[in-house]
């Protein structure tokens, strides 16, 4: 069965998109953003993921805040509540006034997370099987998951992430329909692997290398599945599925360790 | 080792959380104890389970609960001890907190403190400096800061060890029924390695140790450096002397076993010549006692405490007949005790295990089973008691020690 959620994303133009600091493995000041091949790619998405079904919606960009452009971190979305954020680190907390006013006046209910926990959304929280499935460590609290659970009222399966170049869930794990899953294990520990094995029946296992592309961050709508570039192995896999892929360049956002699904929040999440 | 309360919750069965969180304890060199475990019923309800954390040493803990806190494994959060002035000497705070013979330990600036001298009954102090100690009621001088209620105070319960050895469950349990050669071996090679260990023992003796002709055997370990600290009163001291000055105990002779022509007073003359002579050390030098256990402790510069009691003749010049005072006096030998002998007392048994800690261990040997039991029913708990004759206990204990 596919997906349920998908159809819906938020996404926000890269205007004021660069590498303003070094908060992942990825980021190298000294390496220069080409602003106008980030529009390209950025538009390029939009027009995939739109073709493909899905209906994107857009939040403003704002001067200083150069990782707006990846929504999928801007928190978490269940039926009508949005969870904002709790960023680890200080360059990224301003964006949550911002994106916290895009859902309040889009008839979302905030639903706040407390002061002394980290979580970074969707960008760590992904549902699968009828649980949450969140990483920690580099981002995300281990604590957080269970005020997350609590909240929210929904079961979550913690994952550690021990990989700091995959340092969100989001990185390692993509959902594919109700049995399937693009899965990264070399991004967590011993424990996570097997807590996914049993979560998910039919996995599409990646090996490093194909992990290190970001094929795994990957945004699905219905059978159609979005990554900035297709390892042949995978393609073959998933077209064997039945799944169709769409190679959608995003090399820009790559310079600041962000893929496709990075720049997409899916609106459509229900679990409860 | 430093333990801490830490928690954890969460979805921590299906996450294997719980799993990894105890594999890092112990991959960390570090132990735990599972307090309790509540499981969520149902898919969305999370699970809790709450252990006690422990590491060789105060850092290795730091960093252990700091791998913890990685996976939401918390310290639980726990308040320091509530501290209130004593109003006046010896007399302590309404709310004040009674002690157990356990060790203990007393949160202070948001740090477990080992309490220094485990005693039952007592208040706990908390110096400017941050250290804790017991502090016996008329001792707690007006100022002195007392613990109050139950909050940032914890007990560690004692060990009990598996085993159907007696020795190894040190329970309250009476041994009236053990074969008493093995049990007698068993203290003898217990007080070998408390002794190897550096420990000191304590005997606390009663009348009955000159009556039933055991005391030459106790002389015998004290004049070879086995006994440390003694503890008697009245009674015992003086049937000593007399049994060495004059051949009877009570005026029965300690050879014959029959009373002695005009005997009953024997013990009355003995006294009052210690009496003339000033004290039992002034006796022994000028050569009035030549043998027994005062003089070998006299001899050996044991450390002895006579506590008196309402019924003694005399008393001799040593006793201390202010029982405050005497407790005092015995207190301050308590600490290096490791091994304790009750032997044939009832009384300066109990007033001795009310004063040691409980991990001293403690052998009451008395002929009367319900010695034993009052012992363990005022609180001394790890005395182990065995039932028999204490003239043929001491022989074989001498035997086994002095060969």
């Amino acid at each position: 069965m596919r997906l349920d959620w998908g159809r819906r994303y938020l996404m926000c133009p890269p205007e004021h998109f660069g590498v303003l600091y070094e908060i992942n493995p990825w980021m190298h000041r000294e390496v220069p953003v080409d602003l106008d091949r980030a529009r390209d790619e950025w538009e390029r998405l939009r027009a995939t993921v739109e073709s493909a079904g899905a209906h994107v919606e857009v939040l403003d960009p704002r001067p200083g805040l150069p990782d707006l452009v990846f929504t999928a971190n801007a928190g978490l979305v269940e039926g009508d509540r949005f969870v904002p954020s709790r960023f680890r680190h200080p360059q990224r907390q301003p964006e949550v006034a911002h994106d916290a006013a895009w859902f309040s006046s889009h008839g979302f209910v905030i639903t706040p997370l407390p002061e002394d926990v980290h979580h970074e959304g969707a960008g760590d929280a992904l549902p699968f099987g009828g649980v949450l499935l969140s990483g920690y460590r580099f981002r995300s609290d281990a604590a957080s998951h269970t005020v997350l659970s609590k909240l929210l009222g929904l079961p979550v399966r913690s994952l550690e992430l021990v990989d700091p170049r995959l340092y969100h869930l989001d990185l390692t794990f993509c959902p594919l329909d109700d049995r399937r899953a693009i899965v990264a294990p070399s991004g967590w520990d011993a424990y996570g692997r097997q807590v996914v094995e049993a979560l998910v029946p039919e996995p599409l296992v990646l090996d490093d290398d194909e992990a290190l592309s970001f094929c795994a961050n990957s945004v699905v709508v219905g059978t159609t599945v979005i990554m900035p570039v297709c390892p042949a192995r995978v393609g073959r896999l998933l077209e064997g599925w039945g799944f169709e892929v769409v190679e959608s360049p995003v090399d820009e956002f790559l310079k600041a360790g962000g893929g496709c699904r990075c720049l997409t929040l899916a609106l459509d999440v229900r679990l409860a | 080792m430093p333990v801490e309360l830490v928690e954890l919750e969460g979805h921590i069965i299906d996450s294997l959380i719980f799993a990894k969180v105890l594999d890092v304890i112990l991959a960390a060199g570090g132990d735990y104890r599972v307090v309790d475990v509540e499981i969520g019923k149902t898919n969305t309800d999370v699970s809790t389970a709450r252990l006690e954390v422990s590491a060789p040493d105060d850092a290795a803990l730091a960093s252990l609960l700091e791998a913890l806190q990685v996976h939401g494994a918390n310290r639980v959060t726990v308040v320091d001890a509530t501290l209130e002035p004593c109003a006046g000497d010896g007399v302590l705070p309404a709310a004040f907190y009674s002690t157990t013979n356990l060790p203990t330990q007393v949160r202070v600036g948001e740090r477990w403190v080992d309490v220094e001298n485990a005693e039952m009954d007592c208040a706990l102090v908390v110096d400017d400096d941050g250290r804790a100690h017991t502090v016996p009621m008329h001792r707690v001088r007006r100022g002195d800061r007392v613990v109050v209620g139950g909050d940032g105070v914890r007990v560690q319960a004692p060990e009990r060890p598996r085993g159907a050895n007696p020795f190894e469950f040190m329970a309250s349990e009476v041994s009236s029924e053990k074969p008493k050669g093995l049990l007698v071996a068993e203290v003898a090679a217990r007080i070998r390695r408390a002794r190897a260990g550096g420990g000191r023992l304590l005997a606390v003796t009663g009348p009955a140790v000159v009556h039933t002709g055991a005391a030459p055997d106790l002389a015998r370990l004290v004049r070879e450096g086995w006994v440390d600290v003694l503890f008697s009163g009245n009674g015992f001291a003086t049937h000593d002397i007399e049994s060495n000055v004059l051949g009877t105990s009570l005026g029965v002779s300690i050879r014959e076993g029959v009373p002695t022509e005009g005997g009953h007073a024997n013990h009355l003359r003995v006294i009052n010549e210690v009496r003339r002579r000033g004290s039992i050390a002034a006796a022994v030098e000028d050569g009035f006692v030549r043998g027994g256990v005062m003089y070998e402790c006299v001899k050996r510069r044991v450390p002895f405490v006579l506590g008196g009691s309402l019924r003694d003749d005399g008393p001799l010049p040593d006793v201390i007949t202010d029982v405050v005072a005497a407790a005092d006096a015995m207190r301050a030998l308590v600490p290096g005790v490791t091994v304790a002998l009750m032997l044939a007392s009832t009384l300066h048994a109990i007033a001795t295990g009310n004063l040691l800690p409980a991990g001293v261990e403690t052998y009451c040997v008395d002929i009367n089973q319900a010695v034993v039991t009052k012992l363990a029913d005022r609180g001394s708990h790890q005395a182990l008691g065995i039932v028999t004759d204490v003239g043929l206990f001491l022989r074989e204990l001498a035997a086994a020690l002095c060969p």
